[in-house]
């Protein structure tokens, strides 16, 4: 289950996952910087920032801090909240 | 085999009475059930005991725990394989078939493997057939012929079955609606929960419907001083009528999984239940004894008998010897007296037996209580015809019995495989003689006979108190159990083994194969179970796990804790792949267009295109090519992508999603794009059209709109960009009309000005037909000169009648998408995500023209920056083949001198110019136009093809500007 700040707690099949919450470089970085933001995902064990959708539902972006030990405890909240 | 009946009355019990009778057929043979009967009980009944054969041996099995727990029971009903006969209720007109023999079940050829050589013995696979190495080559086959369960039906009877997935959100999930369970789902239920009760039998009530001992103790006072029979209906009665409860019998219960996740399944419905706390009930079923023919037909556990007689009315046997170790086992055998089976001696293990009321029963029924004994073994070769009783160490032998039937009651094995499932490893609990879970899990309580066997009225207590705990999601309160319902735990399992020592009834393995695997060193649990293939079978160890502990705790010297089973993973019992596929590729809804009754109506096939249905073809899709190249022809392509773009920022949202620049497209214009993602790989084309002043129309793929609307919503939110999005997608329906008359038919249709210079190629316009305003779009996917008609999906029906009405007169013929697919490849269209890949760049995939790079800030700018300047090294090329060559599939390689330069990605045949014509990704070397290509198809014969220039069809793209 995952909370949507809209919905309330809803099964997990209804939302898609995007990746961590990572600041997009400016245009001027470097390409390095690019390649890292790109394709160095941390995937962190334990707590982690992200993105998820509520694709199946209200069709709204939010943030979760999620716990990838348990996947139980998370926080979700609005991107204008972070 | 013996003579079994149904009984009319029974001395000490009232029994079921069922009016409708009807019939089903057993290899034939034609059996009559009651309702109520399972499969199992109906054959039973019938005087069907031998129902298959086991694994490798080909013994004769039958109705052993009448619970659903091990392989003897497997059979395949209406085509479906291994389904467990005791847990399938009877149905009329079901064909039910025997599974694992060679020639009749009665006279399997095959149970040679019994008699005469044992040539699969234990670890057979790691010994046997290894040098030389072609041995096991030939000997593979006949080992899996030989070695099997069921046959899956290849001639695909049941492929018309329609399976569905549910979901169900309970404040309280209680799985098992034993005396336990009930009393937990009243407890949530009084404290004002939603609960779901889930039961894997047809009827609620667990072991109540079959004891009948006096209730005492119950903190529900109305239930004491009766049976525990009348109690458990009585308080099956009081939570029935309670709204807060759903309950499902005939439900398998399959796993527990992370975040109280319950997968269950009943018939073609498979359930995914999110529960907020979740009551474990599963209790406890018979433990398996391990002696001489301890497989054979006629030997059964208590619970099992006890089941026959109480809720099938079926008197078990003639004559009958029960072992036991506890009171349990003369219950069974005062119900098997009152049924008319002459109960020859109850055979205690105890050393020395207290005259309990239960014991003093017995007794004065006049059957003889033999004390400090076990069985030995049992005789009869398809059924049993008599046992031999003697010492518990199994040296001295004892008294032997005629008789048609053995009763084990020699205690319960706790169930704890959804309780453990992945997450605890059970331990020994010494006082009470039971595996057991010891640590707790969040949200997760379990009550019952699953914590060592209790009284009805303790049972009620602990399922109660826990009940409104679980309500609460307080934690779980301790378990106790009095030290007078502890049954002993090593009763009777003899010392010495023997060849006929079934330990693991699903592969055959005996105790002898059990002690020399572990002389071979396998001296551990796990080890000795993958070795010797224990615990493997279909019951995947529900049967054997216990005994396999306890035996070889005492095999090894290992200490009870170090021998406990293996970990029990899901699913539970074994799940039809159908049930977990679904009905549909996808969770989301089937989307079928609006004039999909049509295409159904005209002989459409269909394919699935995401969410949507699509038409495949009419029948013949070189024909509907080529009515679109010679004449005229109609697609319905409602389930294109169309999303709306508006807002102040719309343009600037616009030139930083797309790659290209948009400024100078005047309303009214319309212009073909990629969409490039941040790493700069193409993953989706569309056309953008200025539909209204401010207002843009993009038109996508059909298997990505719900995945752009996502991104657009992303980068809205992210950047703050002020612009707004409709996805348009279902709201729209809409069609494309393409061939040389299609401006004729147009201008019958609408009445503004058709004419090449009012309304040319990548232009749209608003129009009416019929009073309803459509979109125009002229773009020419197909290579013709075409226009694409967009309008409301409420009127797309009668719109589509209307225009094939008016087209009747240009001889207008619909096509589908397999023929809009041979057209576009004519004319060198790709199809990204059919001709692109995650590595596709859009410079090699020959749609660089899309690019403006010298904007400031774009999506994947970086990285097309970094393609560019390392330049091309392969191109996706349109290629063509010789007359009568043949037509590679999708995704073969292409060759040089040997080596693999590169894939087709798309290759059709083409009926316009009568030869194979196709796009491939080769390097840049072999991408001039006239080089030839070596394309090596999937049979291993070469064709050559041709790089082309740019298309085969209209290259110069007259017919589509004119």
């Amino acid at each position: 289950m995952l909370t949507c700040p809209n919905c309330g707690k809803r099964n997990v099949g209804e939302f898609s996952y995007k990746g961590s919450y990572n600041k997009r470089p400016d245009a001027a970085a470097s390409f390095d910087k690019w390649v890292d933001y790109v394709y160095m995902d941390e995937n962190p064990t334990g707590m982690n920032r992200e993105w998820w959708y509520h694709g199946n539902g209200c069709k709204r972006w939010f943030i979760v801090d999620r716990d990838s030990m348990d996947n139980l405890s998370h926080k979700s909240q609005w991107f204008s909240e972070v | 085999m013996s003579k079994v009946k149904r009984i009319e009355k029974h001395d000490f019990i009232s029994l079921p009475s069922y009016s409708d009778s009807f019939t089903f057929t057993f290899n034939g043979k034609t059996i009559t059930a009651n309702e109520g009967d399972t499969v199992a009980s109906a054959m039973y009944a019938a005087g069907q005991q031998l129902v298959s054969r086991s694994f490798k041996y080909h013994r004769p099995r039958g109705l052993k725990d009448n619970f659903g727990q091990g392989p003897e029971t497997l059979v395949t009903i209406d085509h479906a394989p291994n389904l467990r006969a005791d847990t399938i209720m009877a149905k009329k007109g079901m064909a039910v078939i025997s599974q694992n023999h060679v020639g009749s079940l009665e006279n399997d050829l095959m149970a040679i493997n019994d008699t005469v050589i044992r040539w699969l013995p234990y670890g057979f696979y790691y010994k046997m057939f290894h040098k030389p190495k072609w041995v096991w080559k030939i000997v593979e086959p006949i080992i899996r012929k030989a070695a099997g369960i069921g046959s899956i039906d290849t001639k695909g009877h049941a492929v018309d079955t329609r399976y569905e997935k549910r979901y169900r959100f309970p404040e309280v999930c209680v799985i098992g609606a034993g005396p336990a369970g009930m009393a937990a789902a009243k407890g949530a239920l009084d404290a004002g929960k939603k609960v779901l009760l889930i039961e894997e039998q047809a009827n609620i009530g667990g072991r109540s419907q079959h004891t009948f001992v006096n209730v005492n103790g119950c903190a529900d006072t109305e239930l004491n001083e009766i049976s525990e029979n009348e109690a458990g209906k009585l308080l099956m009665f009081e939570i029935l009528g309670n709204p807060n409860l759903e309950v499902m019998t005939l439900t398998q219960v399959f796993a527990v999984y992370e975040d109280n996740l319950v997968a269950a399944y009943s018939g073609t419905d498979l359930f995914k239940i999110r529960a907020e706390n979740i009551v474990i009930a599963t209790g406890a079923t018979d433990r398996h004894l391990v002696f001489e023919n301890n497989d054979k037909p006629g030997i059964m556990t208590g619970r099992g008998v006890e089941r026959l007689i109480a809720m099938h009315a079926i008197k078990p046997a003639n004559e009958a010897v029960v072992v036991t170790t506890h009171n349990g086992g003369y219950h069974t055998a005062k119900l098997l007296h009152g049924a008319g089976t002459k109960v020859l001696a109850v055979v205690d293990g105890r050393s020395s037996v207290s005259n309990t009321k239960e014991v003093e029963e017995i007794k004065a029924l006049g059957i003889k209580v033999i004390e400090n004994q076990t069985i030995h073994k049992a005789k009869g070769s398809k059924c049993v015809t008599g046992v031999a009783i003697g010492s518990k160490d199994g040296k001295q032998s004892g008294e032997s019995f005629n008789c048609d039937m053995l009763v084990m009651a020699v205690g319960y094995k706790t169930q704890l495989s959804l309780l453990a499932m992945g997450r605890h490893k059970p331990a020994w609990d010494k006082e009470r003689e039971v595996l057991k879970i010891t640590k707790d899990t969040p949200n997760m309580y379990a009550v019952g006979d699953i914590n060592g066997y209790a009284s009805f009225g303790h049972l009620y207590n602990e399922g109660f108190a826990v009940g409104q705990r679980a309500a609460k999601g307080e934690v779980a309160i301790e378990d106790s159990r009095k030290p007078e319902d502890n049954i002993m735990a090593l009763p009777a399992d003899i010392e010495c083994g023997g060849d006929n020592h079934f330990i693991c009834p699903c592969m055959d393995v005996t105790r002898n194969e059990a002690i020399g695997s572990i002389a071979e060193g396998f001296d551990q649990v796990e080890t000795l179970k993958r070795y010797s293939s224990m615990g493997m079978g279909p019951c995947q160890g529900k049967t054997c796990h216990e005994a396999v502990a306890r035996l070889t705790a005492k095999d090894t010297g290992l200490g009870i804790n170090d021998a406990a089973p293996t970990t029990y993973r899901p699913p539970y019992n074994g799940v039809k792949l159908g049930l977990l596929a679904g009905r549909a590729p996808h969770l989301g809804p089937v989307k079928r267009t609006a004039m999909h009754a049509w295409h159904e109506d005209n002989g459409a096939t269909f394919l699935n295109a995401g969410q949507w249905k699509r038409a495949r073809d009419y029948g013949d899709n070189l024909q509907e090519a080529l009515n679109v190249r010679n004449g005229l022809g109609i697609i319905d392509v409602s389930t294109l992508g169309k999303i709306e773009i508006s807002g102040p920022d719309a343009l600037k949202f616009i030139h930083f999603m797309f790659p290209g620049k948009f400024a100078r497209l005047a309303q009214g214009k319309v212009r073909y794009s990629t969409m490039i993602k941040e790493d700069g790989i193409i993953f989706e084309d569309g056309t953008l059209a200025h539909v209204e002043d401010g207002v843009y129309y993009l038109s996508t793929t059909t298997g990505n709109q719900d995945a752009i609307e996502g991104l657009f919503r992303w980068w809205i939110l992210t950047d703050g960009y002020e612009a707004y999005i409709r996805n348009l997608s279902g709201v729209n329906a809409a069609v494309n009309i393409a061939g040389e008359k299609s401006r004729d038919l147009m201008e019958h249709l609408v009445d503004i000005d058709m004419d090449n210079e009012a309304f040319p190629y990548m232009s749209c316009r608003e129009a009416e037909i019929e009073g309803v305003e459509v979109m125009l779009f002229r773009i020419g996917f197909t290579g013709e000169l075409s226009y694409e008609i967009h309008f409301p999906s409420e009127v797309g029906e009668s719109m589509w009648s209307h225009i094939m009405a008016k087209g009747g007169k240009y001889h207008i013929k619909p096509f589908g998408l397999e023929a809009q697919r041979i057209l576009r490849l004519e004319k060198g269209h790709l199809l990204p995500g059919v001709d692109t890949d995650a590595l596709s760049n859009p410079f090699e995939a020959g749609v660089g023209f899309t690019i403006k790079d010298d904007k400031e800030n774009f999506i994947g700018k970086a990285f097309l920056k970094d393609f560019k300047e390392k330049g091309i090294r392969n191109r996706l090329v349109s290629y063509k083949l010789e007359k009568g060559a043949q037509i590679p599939d999708d995704g073969v390689a292409v060759l040089k001198a040997g080596e693999i330069v590169g894939r087709v990605s798309s290759s059709r045949y083409a009926p316009v110019f009568g030869h194979g014509v196709g796009l491939a990704w080769v390097t840049k070397e072999l991408s001039e136009a006239g080089t030839k290509i070596q394309i090596r198809c999937a049979n291993g014969s070469d064709v050559a093809g041709e790089v082309l220039d740019h298309c085969l069809y209209d290259p110069e793209g007259i017919k589509l500007k004119s």
